[in-house]
């Protein structure tokens, strides 16, 4: 069976130091895939193997094809990618942030048409500064900087989104926001979202499935909806020591996995 | 009824600020052809004198004209080299175009002589240092966007010592003084005939930058976010970085070394307009030529002889570039 991705024996890093060993996994159109680990433990390094951005040996394929053979073009077409940090430095326009996600649509001296700069103010809209749109991106914070890449980010017809840590920078507020656009932005696409969390449970609320990782290897495969809460609670047990999972309802009754972490000195979410 | 005077937008008042610097141009371009040691008067050109008109065709013209291909070169180069390096103090200097001009300027007032022969040797020297950084960075197997900038420094390193080696050969009386006066930069003896084959090479380099607008703004992320946007890095970097040069050795190799305006310019550009656009590019390339008609009007009228257009352009430019230091220390 063809899975839309998949990961086979993936090894990555860098210089003469091997961060990423053996790793394989599938994943299925319309998922949400959240990849947990401690700090150091490969998260970056798997994203960045799969956008061809690191020297790696295995495959990662996209619906069939194998993503190291595609052109930068291609490749831009297809995977769209949301750095910890943009490296953008210079005074420019939110606008003109979003619309670089337009560059693999565009031939080399071709200019955003009307049509693209609609749909960029709309991806503006989605995550909350249409307003803004005129603004100096670099004078944003650090938050606002990180809606703008992924309204970047959504205005690509991309297959394959990677995240790395899109919610470090942002409120609870807007890390629910983000993640439920992703959600919405997957199913309705039939993609597939891949992304590096730091908290696991922005992870077991909104992900399909969870990759914790451990010095450069697959720990564990965990899925929320489906796996029972001591299984999952053993598996986050290895990677962050004493934990307890549990359940609970919110004030509309909807179900809640929450992850607490237990220290001596008592007992603190994570 | 009372109408209220609405604010200009965003857009229409980077438009005005062009259009004042390109009125100050058009002002400082009539003073240039007026202003020197012969002093020209309209009524005395169009009245015909034969003197009057030699001196404009055969001195002023060309220099003039000169003072705003050249000042514009470097203003829009200066944009280019800042945004692909990601650098705010990068401009040609840094992959050692200066400096491969100025050995290659020097090879050839030491052995061949001849203005033509020294424009040519510098453009060669200039050329050879861009290939020998570019060689240098792509050795560096990391490729990151400091390789350049470090093959840069290796490179001008190297010139300067080619540099020094030809200073020391040559004719303390003649030669040393015309390698001198070559490195401090001037106008004086460009002719229109010096100016045909470079002026329209770099006429094709700006119209080509300006058509890569949008590619130079793309990596002006780092490398791995462009890569990731559908950008070929490294040929793109490659063929910017190219065409640039082409145009800056097509200026200096005319007209010696003048400093900071590659700097000077898209900077002044950036606090006007507070963005990146194409009407940025433009304005970095007006304010290139304001500043070196200003310098070189100067150069000719405040002593009895000329002066060296770098004094005054690095009189404007080092005040500048301690206030862009302390700035970025406030950033």
């Amino acid at each position: 069976m063809m899975h839309f991705f998949a990961v086979e024996h993936l090894s990555a890093g860098y210089a003469r130091k091997e961060v990423l060993r053996d790793i394989s996994f599938q994943t299925q159109q319309g998922s949400l895939v959240g990849v947990l680990g401690a700090n150091g433990s490969g998260k970056t390094t798997l994203l960045k193997a799969i956008c061809q951005l690191v020297a790696h040996s295995g495959s990662c394929l996209l619906e069939g094809e194998e993503i190291g053979t595609f052109s930068a073009r291609n490749l831009a077409r297809k995977c769209a990618y949301i750095p910890q940090r943009s490296g953008i430095e210079i005074d420019i326009s939110l606008l003109d942030v979003v619309c670089m996600g337009f560059n693999s649509s565009l031939g080399i001296l071709q200019q955003p048409t009307k049509e693209m700069k609609a749909r960029a103010m709309q991806a503006l809209q989605q995550v909350g500064l249409a307003e803004r749109a005129d603004e100096n991106y670099r004078l944003l914070s650090e938050g606002q900087k990180q809606l703008c890449i992924v309204a970047r980010t959504l205005v690509t017809d991309a297959k394959l989104f990677l995240l790395d840590e899109p919610e470090s920078a942002l409120d609870i507020q807007h890390r629910s926001r983000l993640m439920a656009l992703f959600r919405d932005t997957v199913k309705e696409r039939n993609a597939c979202v891949l992304a590096a969390l730091h908290d696991p449970n922005l992870a077991l609320h909104w992900c399909d499935k969870l990759l914790l990782i451990q010095d450069g290897t697959i720990l564990e495969q965990l899925y929320p909806k489906k796996d029972s809460l001591k299984k999952m609670e053993q598996a986050f047990a290895k990677l962050y020591g004493d934990v307890s999972l549990l359940s609970c309802k919110d004030a509309y009754g909807n179900e809640h996995l929450v992850l607490f972490h237990i220290t001596e000195e008592g007992i603190c979410s994570r | 009824m009372k109408r209220s005077m609405a604010l200009p937008t965003k857009k229409q008042f980077d438009y005005i600020v062009c259009m004042i610097t390109g009125a100050i141009l058009v002002v400082l371009v009539i003073c240039s052809l007026l202003v020197g040691k012969y002093p020209l008067s309209i009524a005395g050109l169009v009245a015909d004198e034969g003197i009057q008109r030699k001196v404009f065709w055969t001195l002023r013209f060309s220099r003039t004209m000169m003072a705003v291909w050249g000042g514009c070169c470097l203003g829009i180069t200066g944009f280019a080299f800042q945004t692909i390096f990601r650098n705010p103090l990068a401009s040609p200097d840094i992959i050692g175009v200066s400096s491969g001009a100025s050995a290659g300027a020097a090879a050839g007032i030491l052995f061949f002589g001849g203005s033509l022969a020294v424009t040519m040797s510098s453009f060669f020297g200039a050329f050879c240092a861009v290939a020998a950084a570019l060689l240098l960075a792509r050795m560096d197997m990391s490729r990151k966007n400091g390789s350049i900038v470090l093959a840069g420094i290796a490179v001008h390193a190297l010139a300067q010592t080619v540099l020094m080696a030809l200073k020391l050969t040559a004719d303390p009386e003649k030669e040393l003084a015309s390698i001198e006066y070559w490195i401090m930069g001037g106008l004086n003896q460009i002719t229109l005939y010096d100016m045909k084959i470079p002026a329209v090479l770099c006429l094709l380099s700006m119209v080509v930058l300006f058509l890569f607008h949008r590619q130079v703004i793309l990596l002006s992320a780092d490398s791995a976010e462009a890569k990731m946007l559908g950008v070929d890095v490294g040929k793109m970097q490659m063929l910017i970085l190219l065409i640039s040069t082409l145009a800056v050795a097509c200026t200096i190799s005319l007209t010696g070394l003048i400093s900071f305006i590659g700097l000077l310019a898209p900077h002044i550009a950036r606090l006007l307009t507070k963005n990146n656009r194409k009407i940025t590019m433009l304005l970095s390339g007006l304010m290139g030529a304001v500043i070196l008609s200003l310098a070189d009007i100067l150069a000719r009228s405040v002593a009895s002889t000329e002066l060296p257009i770098s004094i005054f352009t690095s009189l404007i430019g080092a005040p500048f570039l301690i206030y862009l230091i302390g700035k970025r220390r406030d950033v």
